[in-house]
């Protein structure tokens, strides 16, 4: 078979329109797509719209579900707890910049041709390969109270009287909770800046150098705007990570949201909405919002970014 | 380069390695500050795990207890008597209903007497094996951890052998269609995985019968956009006159694929497997939701329970948190070259 079709097809290539040996890629193409396509169909195509859908209803998992127009919405815009969530999810994006600028600036460090560099690099790496509900647990250790690491310490060397609550005041739970997930960062981003710092040629520094500038403005003047795309990517998929933050909520909280809800995310408030009190239309609404805001993040540091590109150049 | 650096080093005189330290010294305090700030966190709930239940690290006005020496050290049954006398030896051939099976020794008070005027004795504690051997016991850890390593291999052979197969035509191969599919591929990497959790939950739940069922933690994740995006770049740098060869000798676009190209990819297949496989591994919110029987808890699912399962007695959890860490950090340790030089080159594309 095969090769009756490349024989028909030497004698009809030039003329034919759609000639049999492309009409059989284009066969052999869509089978090797395929399994992939009906992975995407079944796991993310129909649940898409389905969610579209399932956000104008009112679905319990029991009762089919009905139609109930833009109720869903109406009631999120009033509900003071879905804006709290948001709030906090906003709040969380604290941790983008400071992930950025940490990690450069570890990124910097370890570039450096030191023996043993190899070493530290794959131990900051090695939160992120940890799983975010271990790492919670640790973190209860290190934050815990009158005991833990943290306060121990610091009481047994007389710096405080009373234990600092870390994560049993409704004021500071959040930022605790931020602290992990940029403690977990830091080394997985430094390793995709120290990819980007490592395809800067050295030339530039040396010019830079002869030309009488710090080492400081250097990276202020070379480093930084050469790592503008790497730091596109990380404030995207980082910013991204911080709005949607869900296991470090619910393991240090112990799944409850914090003292007064002082802890509740749109995902966790999504999670609760959906899993816990079986409104699954509720938190498809929930979900819907969710998406626009993220998406519309990320076009606008796209631009923003794009933005600060060309003027630079 | 850092290997370089150190092949050279290692031929130079001592006296000038020293000097080359000293000159980076502000350099490696930064790190090694760094790596108290990463590793602490880690050793503080090694430390905890192998105290026994008395008293804090930290007391005021004494030095803390930082530096174990062996005190009830063993395995199985038994742990009460020898908390009470200092030894219980039952080995398995001799163990009877009413003296089960173990095996303890409490070391300190031979060691203690040792110790005795040591100026470092104020800082040491007797460690145990006591929280290992009990949250071993009555949390199913071993069947936690198989099974997050069969849902974790599993998804990376689906997403191998998907992502591997989609790619090569959208990178190789001119057809109708081809820039509209890429397009919509690349398209679902902008949704949060948020927003199909619902419909998927109640697909999974009322259709597929996925609950309480390891396909479902399996089968939705059996491709994935970023990986037909990463191969994709990866097929691109093979040379088309390869391709040509291979089909004027009669091969087939399966075979060529399967005999020429995967050996080629062999980089990119590498970096996709780690990736997939410490996502799988570290998934938490969907096996939360599909899994309710304890016997097909995954390993982050399983911690979660132990947590609530011992609440309060924070030692033994904390040894619990050990052993699930403790592999994944060999595998790490092991494989971390390929571990970084995967991200970073998935980065650069």
């Amino acid at each position: 078979m095969n090769l009756t079709a490349e024989a028909s097809q030497t004698r009809l290539r030039p003329r034919a329109r759609v000639s049999p040996q492309e009409r059989r890629r284009t066969l052999v193409a869509y089978l090797f797509l395929t399994p992939a396509l009906a992975f995407l169909a079944i796991f993310l195509f129909l649940p898409l719209v389905q969610a579209v859908y399932l956000s104008f209803t009112r679905y319990d998992l029991l009762n089919p579900p009905q139609w109930i127009g833009l109720a869903n919405f109406t009631n999120l815009f009033n509900d003071p707890l879905f804006w709290h969530s948001l709030k906090n999810s906003f709040i969380y994006l604290i941790v983008t910049p400071i992930l950025i600028v940490l990690s450069i600036a570890l990124a910097i460090v370890v570039n450096r041709k030191l023996p043993g560099v190899a070493f530290f690099r794959a131990l900051y790496y090695m939160p992120a390969v940890t799983s975010v509900v271990a790492i919670g647990m640790i973190f209860d250790f290190v934050f815990a109270e009158p005991a833990g690491l943290i306060n121990g310490a610091l009481r047994a060397l007389n710096l405080i009287d009373t234990p600092i609550h870390f994560l049993t005041a409704p004021s500071s739970i959040l930022a605790s909770i931020m602290v992990v997930t940029i403690w977990r960062g830091v080394g997985y981003y430094m390793v995709i800046f120290l990819a980007a710092l490592q395809s800067i040629p050295e030339e530039l520094y040396e010019a830079a150098a002869i030309d009488g500038a710090t080492p400081f403005q250097q990276h202020l003047r070379i480093t930084v705007p050469l790592l503008r795309p790497a730091i596109t990517f990380v404030a995207i998929i980082s910013s991204i990570a911080a709005l949607k933050v869900f296991d470090e909520i619910y393991i240090m909280t112990g799944g409850s949201g914090g003292l007064l809800d002082s802890a509740v995310t749109a995902v966790f408030y999504l999670y609760r909405q959906g899993f816990e009190y079986l409104n699954l239309g509720y938190a498809a609404a929930i979900a819907v919002v969710f998406t626009l805001i993220t998406l519309s993040l990320s076009i606008i540091n796209l631009r923003f970014m794009e933005r600060g590109a060309t003027d630079v150049s | 380069m850092s290997v370089n650096a150190v092949h050279i080093a290692h031929h130079k005189p001592l006296h000038l390695r020293a000097r080359r330290w000293a000159a980076n010294s502000g350099w490696y305090a930064i790190m090694i500050l760094m790596a108290l700030v990463t590793a602490l966190p880690f050793l503080w709930t090694a430390l905890m795990s192998s105290r026994d239940n008395s008293g804090n690290v930290f007391r005021p006005n004494r030095p803390p207890e930082l530096i174990p020496y062996p005190g009830l050290i063993g395995w199985g049954e038994g742990l009460q008597i020898a908390q009470e006398t200092g030894e219980y030896t039952v080995m398995p051939w001799e163990a009877t209903a009413d003296r089960p099976a173990g095996w303890w020794r409490d070391y300190a008070p031979g060691i203690e007497a040792g110790l005795e005027g040591s100026p470092l004795a104020p800082y040491m504690y007797p460690a145990t094996t006591m929280n290992y051997y009990k949250v071993w016991h009555d949390v199913d850890l071993p069947r936690y951890f198989a099974n997050s390593i069969l849902v974790a291999l599993a998804v990376v052979a689906l997403v191998l052998l998907t992502c591997s197969l989609a790619a090569y035509p959208l990178a190789k191969m001119r057809f109708k269609g081809r820039n509209t599919v890429f397009y919509l591929i690349l398209s679902t990497l902008i949704f949060p995985e948020q927003l199909t959790l619902i419909p998927l939950y109640i697909m999974a739940v009322n259709y597929l019968g996925f609950q309480d069922n390891l396909l479902g933690l399996i089968l939705p994740f059996g491709t994935s956009s970023f990986g037909i995006f990463l191969l994709r770049q990866t097929y691109q740098s093979i040379p088309d006159e390869l391709l040509e060869a291979a089909r004027l000798d009669g091969a087939s676009e399966l075979q060529i694929w399967w005999h020429v190209l995967l050996p080629l990819i062999r980089p990119g297949l590498a970096t996709l497997a780690i990736f997939t496989f410490v996502g799988s591994w570290n998934s938490f919110l969907w096996p939360l939701l599909m899994i309710r029987n304890r016997a097909l808890f995954t390993l982050p699912v399983g911690l979660a329970y132990l947590r609530g399962f011992f609440s309060g007695n924070l030692r033994t959890i904390a040894a619990g948190v050990v052993i699930a860490t403790l592999p994944i950090i060999i595998v790490f340790a092991i494989f971390q070259k390929q571990f970084i030089r995967g991200l970073a080159g998935a980065v650069k594309g």
